[in-house]
């Protein structure tokens, strides 16, 4: 188990330190030359795109999936269906997601242009423009995204004891004040996990950008996960892709324990 | 994990109007953002192939066709690709179940210096990047001749169906009694009869949904099996990549058509596991 999974990943590691190619074998150690040669090129661009595939593919999805888990946790009619219905994206696979998002944002022919144009949008090339394409990415991401959190919180919901709805609405107060005095409070702990859970993966999500964009256009959409696959499978480079992926991995702890002592501070007072 | 969450547990009332108002909006708006894509891969799959190159696009298809199915299934490629998904994902999930119901076993019921350790392992595991991971799975691959194999994708897959496994059949056998155990080793029954007479039969439930989970998490992969193997042992996800994708004009009702067949059996699995799904994924969450 442990050499299925850490060994490949050390080996991946290591090749950050050599000069090594994927077709050619033999390596030869170049110290921290890969890693000065990654810093200095494009990395603090790919950090700040891949920070706003992962925030905006967290809260977009989050906002949704909690507005329904509210919705849904209601006396409505057809709750149960809905709830069912939701699913549907998050089931689907990845490919297929983009397969229909990326038909839904074409140019000549996609619905979004005809949705739009109504409201005075000129027809665009969505998925072709730097300006677009990344919003395009994190819509499309949103979509396969929110159902899970959705489950997550309504199962969440669930368990907040209406006693202290009951009480609340006693003492007069009403729903706005009820829903951050109590529910919020109460999910305070599922909310927590689904956050960080969707942020790490989002963090390395790769079949949604790499099928709809390929990372492009003008390398708009590229993150850590797409760039260590074109520099290792497209470029052949593995030193320089391991370079990156160390990189990557030491952001990614760093955010998580970051987030984890904030949290935990929360929880403090 | 058996337990079920009561159904009637309204934290909103819905009897005030304000909250019936904000309700319905929230459910029409997101529900509309849920599933108008879904009505919309359907619409296209049935459109004929010279009506979807139209501007304005037709929301209601004038006229309904299966010619998209139809070429989709007289494509000998195509089935090629499903042969290897099937053929890749039932041996992962049965490889993933076997190794995971040991490894489950031994976490759940032995006490050994860094168990927890490990367990936390398997679990963070799951978070490692797999573009990263399959540098080294590559040049491994590589080095043994095995690039464009199945063994490489059964092998790759299990990387990440092995610790979903490993954790949810441990949680089934948490629920085992230990009494229960302890009577047999009573008996004489050796550690190994104690697994295979009665702690797998008795979690015959949980091994089925943490085969199906590996079953879907196979069957949906993308990234290994683009890199890992070639036209001829490529699984579908990929396959309808390179079919499809990149061409000047791209047959969308045939694309859309595909789309809905490659989703079908992970919504049949879905259905299946349905009961466990939203309990055993919301349990330890919830409590925790």
């Amino acid at each position: 188990m442990t050499a299925i999974v850490a060994y490949p990943l050390l080996t991946a590691l290591v090749t950050a330190f050599f000069k090594q190619s994927l077709v050619v074998p033999g390596r030869k150690f170049v110290g921290f030359d890969n890693i000065v040669d990654v810093l200095q090129g494009n990395f603090f661009q790919l950090f700040q795109q891949t920070m706003i595939f992962t925030l905006g593919t967290t809260i977009l999805p989050f906002a949704i999936g909690f507005a329904l888990a509210l919705a849904l946790n209601t006396r409505i009619r057809g709750a149960n269906l809905m709830r069912g219905l939701m699913l549907i994206p998050w089931l689907v696979p990845g490919v297929v997601v983009s397969f229909l998002w990326m038909w839904i944002f074409n140019g000549n022919y996609g619905v979004m242009n005809a949705l739009l144009a109504p409201l005075g949008v000129e027809p665009q090339a969505w998925l072709a423009q730097p300006g677009t394409a990344m919003w395009a990415v994190i819509i499309a991401k949103t979509w396969q995204s929110f159902p899970w959190i959705m489950v997550m919180l309504l199962a969440g919901l669930q368990t907040v004891p209406r006693e202290l709805h009951e009480a609340a609405e006693m003492d007069g107060a009403g729903t706005v004040r009820r829903f951050f005095a109590i529910t919020v409070p109460q999910l305070k702990g599922i909310i927590g996990l689904v956050l960080l859970l969707e942020f790490i993966w989002n963090f390395q999500h790769f079949d949604i950008i790499y099928v709809l964009t390929g990372g492009g256009p003008a390398g708009s959409t590229q993150t850590f996960a797409t760039s260590v696959y074109e520099t290792a499978f497209r470029g052949y480079d593995l030193g320089h892709a391991g370079a990156l992926g160390l990189l990557w991995l030491i952001l990614l702890m760093a955010l998580v324990v970051v987030y984890v002592r904030f949290s935990e501070k929360g929880e403090e007072r | 994990m058996k337990e079920r969450t009561p159904r009637k547990a309204p934290a909103l009332r819905a009897d005030r109007p304000g909250v019936r108002v904000a309700a319905w909006a929230s459910v029409i708006v997101c529900g509309g953002f849920g599933l108008l894509p879904v009505y919309w891969l359907l619409a296209t799959s049935l459109t004929p192939r010279d009506q979807v190159f139209s501007y304005p696009p037709r929301l209601f298809p004038s006229e309904v066709s299966f010619e998209a199915y139809a070429s989709l299934f007289s494509n000998s490629q195509l089935f090629t690709y499903m042969q290897n998904s099937i053929i890749v994902s039932v041996v992962t999930a049965v490889l993933s179940v076997i190794v995971s119901a040991y490894m489950g076993y031994s976490f759940s019921k032995f006490r050994y210096t860094g168990r927890r350790a490990l367990m936390y392992f398997v679990l963070a595991s799951q978070m490692f990047p797999q573009a990263l991971l399959l540098v080294t799975l590559y040049t491994v691959f590589s080095a043994y001749g095995l690039l464009n194999t199945y063994t490489a994708l059964v092998l790759s897959f299990t990387t990440f169906t092995l610790p979903l496994c490993v954790w949810m059949l441990k949680g089934f056998f948490d629920t085992i009694p230990n009494e229960l155990i302890e009577a047999a080793l009573m008996d004489g029954a050796s550690r190994l009869r104690i697994i295979h007479s009665i702690v797998l039969p008795l979690s015959a439930p949980g091994m089925v949904a943490a085969g199906l989970f590996a079953f879907v998490r196979g069957w949906n992969d993308f990234i290994f099996a683009l890199t890992l193997a070639g036209p001829d042992k490529q699984t579908l996800p990929p396959g309808l990549v390179n079919t499809y994708v990149g061409e000047a004009a791209t047959a969308w009702p045939e694309l859309m058509a595909a789309s809905l067949v490659v989703s079908l059996p992970v919504a049949l699995a879905f259905i299946l596991l349905q009961r466990f799904l939203v309990s055993g994924m919301t349990a330890g969450a919830v409590k925790g």
